[in-house]
């Protein structure tokens, strides 16, 4: 219990320092919101121009497929927030900062973390839930007394997946230091989570299903709140694939520090 | 104990014969330094395999999605944008490769050279930095052009219908007009990194680039699709030629007369851009050697 | 009772071979090759609580892979190793609360805003109470004089400025060890006494134990009651540093510079009778060097009274020339009396 209220000051105390640090530069700040609603606009775009030129995608209306794009962007912005390892190849292991980080009393993973949160990413979530509730009352989705708890559970085992498979990414620079690396690749991929994954062949569906399960960053949990029977199970298997894949990226990891501490850099 | 150092590939040519063709000698060896710079990137890349495997995988599997996504839209219809679904498909896994071949990460490069004050020292070496970097650029493109994109053209066309072009003409256009897609895009990339000097964090503007290429260039989705407003704005725009026009070629929309038609375009692109570029590079220099960075 | 105590520790390495050329780098996407390098080589040492310790050598030799297995960075390939009553690599969390770590070329503040806030992260990271954090960073503050810079961003810091800093960020938690990674490493002579000073303080008053990487030998003169020296992952010396010193100090070199234009023959001349080799780089400037055993006033005193100086400089030999003394004769102990066992441990593997 003490070290849950220890890592809350120290995420509180992170969360001061970026804030002062920005107000140093404000106007990076502004650069960074607006690039990242622009992305996000682009693959508005693409959802646009599709249902220009047709009524359904795989059964899905427009609507359903903006909404579970609005679902899509809020675990997408916690996970954004917290966990941005992007350069830790570069910063970590090539600058070397991961010597300072094993010098210090807290979790290597979790200092890592703090020290590269981004609050920035999390209006990207704000627009997420607009979409949501704008979509969500043109196909006039009831709302219940479990839509608000369901749908933190769901983002939490959402931002749980993301953590997993990026973070067992990351720990590949343990063992090679790629500078470009998988990860922009990767990103790619998990735009694909938001589209009906019963469009795709087989193969892709248990890809996107189980092996890098960006589905359930998306369509799945979103399904529940669109009623969409056929993936309810899916949806509710959401918690399970959460807590594997945390696992395996966290154990990733802690085979890759101990690498670290075997090889060093 | 520095591992990393044994991945810099250390130069492992042979000395040259030297003292032949002193007259020479000297534009000679400012040549050979740019081919070092391609093969040096080019051994560099190898080094990386974990990238290399999961690399291949992915493009595969990226076409693969946006194969089966086109293929949900076009439902029972056979013709969208001008484009049949054969077409489509073949359009989506080519401009995927295409993309391996320019794609390349110099806006990135230039930009941490800029903030970590490294480049006055390249600044100062006997070449032109902007035209090493490309050529670094180059070296990564044949990379991926060898061991990605003539791989993976095989396993997609193994798994999709993708239907290759007959006609010599439109290989040859293709291949042409690749080499000028890579150019354009280095060229923005270029000018992208280079703003670095003038903006305190680019970091924004790398990021928008990047998403305002792969969309405007037509690699998401082509862009005879667009609502007609946005694709004649994107018609006037550099974007296009990177991946839309010789995607076309590829798929055989553009044929004939026509190739030498929208190749005069990548051309005009590639000689407008010249221009921002050199200014850009001129005002860096500036920058750096009159008021110290 | 012991501060740090290393039985035997050895560290390997795996280090990957790239072949050449373009055959070579496509054999290596398939297969890779490594090679073993052995960076620390089976080391012993003990160091009392309280001591303040020189760890040299040149680079590569191992020490930054000691210090690393030390801090609990690196774990051991073998070998027995106990830091502050901890196995550094068992209980890392735990450990790191009793050590404080400096690493000279790395900052481990916050660029971009003032120092106290990385300090008061600090805090936090290694829970010290209000009070005692308070308490500790007044009378840091007070000794370091750091009063005008706590609000200042770290990258508007100088370097020597960075360094007190650092001092301050890595004693918050009042660690009972300190490791020090060349912390004097390009600051000018005054920062670089008062470091000094400051970290005597701290020995004194606190007890702390330290350990310190430097190539400076004034660093070590001015802090260190024994010298830990490494070559090629071996110790090759352990104990004072006076006997270091006298053994393998080759000399020293003083530099003068004239008013007046002064021919060599002329300082030749004065100094005729003393063993000593002057060279000069035009008429107004020249040095001596001068082997230890001379005193070098008897030297000064011939000249000073007949040139006419406008400024004399006195180099001592640092440690890197010393180490290079003691490759050059394979020992750590004098040429003439060196024992059989180093001997042999030094030829197996002979520095090139």
């Amino acid at each position: 219990m003490t070290r849950m209220f220890y890592y809350l000051g120290l995420i509180v105390e992170y969360f001061k320092n970026y804030m002062k640090t920005r107000l140093t530069y404000r106007a990076d700040f502004w650069v960074e919101v607006i690039s990242d609603l622009l992305f996000q606009a682009t693959n508005f775009i693409f959802i646009l121009v599709v249902f220009m030129h047709t009524d359904s995608l795989g059964g899905w209306s427009q609507n359903e497929v903006i909404f579970v794009y609005g679902f899509f962007m809020v675990p997408y912005a916690v996970f954004s927030c917290f966990v941005n390892m992007w350069n830790f190849s570069e910063r970590y292991i090539v600058k070397g900062e991961m010597d300072r980080v094993l010098t210090r009393p807290a979790h290597h993973l979790f200092q890592i973390f703090l020290e590269n949160i981004d609050p920035p990413a999390l209006i990207g979530g704000v627009v997420g839930i607009v979409i949501m509730v704008i979509s969500g009352g043109q196909l006039g989705l009831p709302f219940e007394w479990w839509t608000i708890p369901a749908l933190i559970i769901l983002t939490l085992c959402a931002v749980a997946i993301y953590t997993g498979i990026y973070t067992a990414l990351t720990s590949l620079s343990f063992y090679s230091d790629a500078p470009t690396g998988i990860l922009p690749l990767m990103f790619n991929i998990q735009n694909y989570g938001r589209y009906p994954v019963t469009i795709y062949n087989r193969t892709i569906q248990i890809l996107l299903t189980w092996v890098i399960p960006f589905a359930f960053v998306g369509i799945y949990p979103a399904a529940l709140f669109l009623q969409r029977e056929e993936m309810t199970s899916m949806a509710l298997l959401t918690p399970v694939m959460g807590a594997i894949f945390l696992g395996i990226g966290l154990l990733a990891w802690n085979m890759g520090v101990k690498r670290y501490k075997g090889a060093g850099s | 104990m520095s591992k990393r150092l044994s991945f810099t590939p250390s130069s492992p040519r042979p000395p040259r014969p030297e003292g032949r063709n002193s007259r020479h000698s000297g534009k000679r060896l400012l040549l050979g330094a740019y081919l070092d710079f391609i093969r040096i990137r080019f051994l560099t890349m190898l080094a990386y395999r974990i990238n290399y495997y999961t690399g291949i995988l992915i493009y595969t599997l990226n076409i693969g999605v946006n194969y089966f996504t086109w293929k949900a839209i076009y439902g029972e219809g056979d013709s969208l944008g001008g484009f049949t679904a054969v077409q489509m498909t073949t359009y989506v896994a080519v401009s995927w490769m295409a993309r391996a071949f320019y794609f390349n990460n110099l806006d990135r490069e230039i930009s941490t050279d800029i903030r970590d004050g490294s480049i006055a020292i390249q600044f100062i070496r006997p070449y032109n930095y902007v035209f090493a970097k490309m050529m670094q650029g180059l070296g990564e493109g044949m990379f991926r052009f060898l061991l990605f994109m003539i791989p993976g053209m095989a396993i997609a066309m193994l798994l999709f219908p993708v239907q290759l072009p007959t006609a010599p003409s439109a290989w040859a256009g293709f291949l042409v007009m690749l080499v000028f897609s890579f150019l354009i895009n280095s060229q923005i990339n270029v000018i992208t990194g280079l703003s670095a000097f003038f903006i305190e964090n680019n970091e924004g503007v790398m990021r928008m680039k990047r998403v305002i290429v792969d969309l405007f260039s037509g690699l998401i989705v082509p862009i005879s699709l667009f609502p007609g407003w946005l694709s004649k704005v994107l018609e006037v725009l550099p974007f296009q030629a990177i991946t839309y026009l010789p995607g076309s070629v590829f798929t055989g929309r553009v044929q004939g007369v026509g190739i030498w038609n929208v190749l005069g375009i990548q051309v005009f692109w590639f000689a407008a851009l010249i221009i921002p570029m050199i200014l850009l590079y001129r005002a860096a220099r500036q920058r750096l050697f009159v008021q110290g960075g | 009772m012991n501060a740090i105590e290393v039985q035997d520790l050895r560290k390997a390495f795996k280090i990957q071979k790239n072949r050449e050329g373009l055959k070579g780098a496509f054999a290596d996407l398939f297969k890779r090759q490594y090679q073993e390098v052995i960076a620390v080589k089976d080391i012993t040492f003990a160091i009392p609580q309280g001591e303040i310790c020189g760890y040299i050598g040149e680079n590569g030799a191992g020490k930054s892979t000691t210090i690393k297995m030390l801090t609990g960075i690196l774990v051991p390939t073998s070998g027995h190793l106990k830091v502050g009553g901890y196995v550094p690599y068992e209980e890392r969390e735990r450990f790191v609360q009793n050590i404080g770590v400096v690493f000279g070329q790395r900052s481990q503040l916050w660029w971009d805003i003032g120092v106290i806030e990385s300090f008061q992260l600090l805090r936090k990271v290694y829970r010290v109470p209000e009070q005692d954090f308070k308490k500790r960073l007044d009378e840091l503050v007070e000794r370091l004089k750091l009063q005008d810079l706590l609000n200042r961003p770290v990258r508007k810091l100088s370097l020597g400025q960075r360094m007190r800093c650092e001092l301050v960020a890595a004693l918050l938690h009042n660690p009972s060890i300190l490791f020090l990674d060349e912390p004097t490493i390009g600051l000018d002579i005054m920062v670089k006494s008062e470091i000094r000073d400051f970290l005597k303080d701290m020995n004194r008053e606190h007890g702390t134990t330290i350990l310190l990487t430097t190539h400076d030998l004034q660093d070590i003169e001015a802090l260190c009651s024994r010298v830990i020296m490494l070559d090629d992952g071996r110790i090759i010396y352990d104990g004072g540093l006076e006997e270091l010193k006298q053994r393998w100090g080759t000399g020293r070199e003083v530099l003068f510079q004239f008013g007046r234009a002064t021919k060599l023959e002329t300082l030749r001349q004065w100094t005729e009778g003393l063993a000593v080799t002057w060279s000069a780089e035009n008429e107004l400037n020249a040095k001596v060097w001068i082997p230890l055993e001379l005193n070098v006033s008897d030297v000064l005193g011939r000249v000073v009274g007949q040139a006419d100086i406008t400024d004399i400089k006195i180099i001592e030999t640092n440690t890197d020339e010393i180490v290079r003394s003691i490759y050059q004769s394979g020992s750590a102990n004098k040429p003439e009396e060196a024992a059989g066992s180093f001997m042999a441990e030094t030829t197996e593997a002979p520095h090139v």
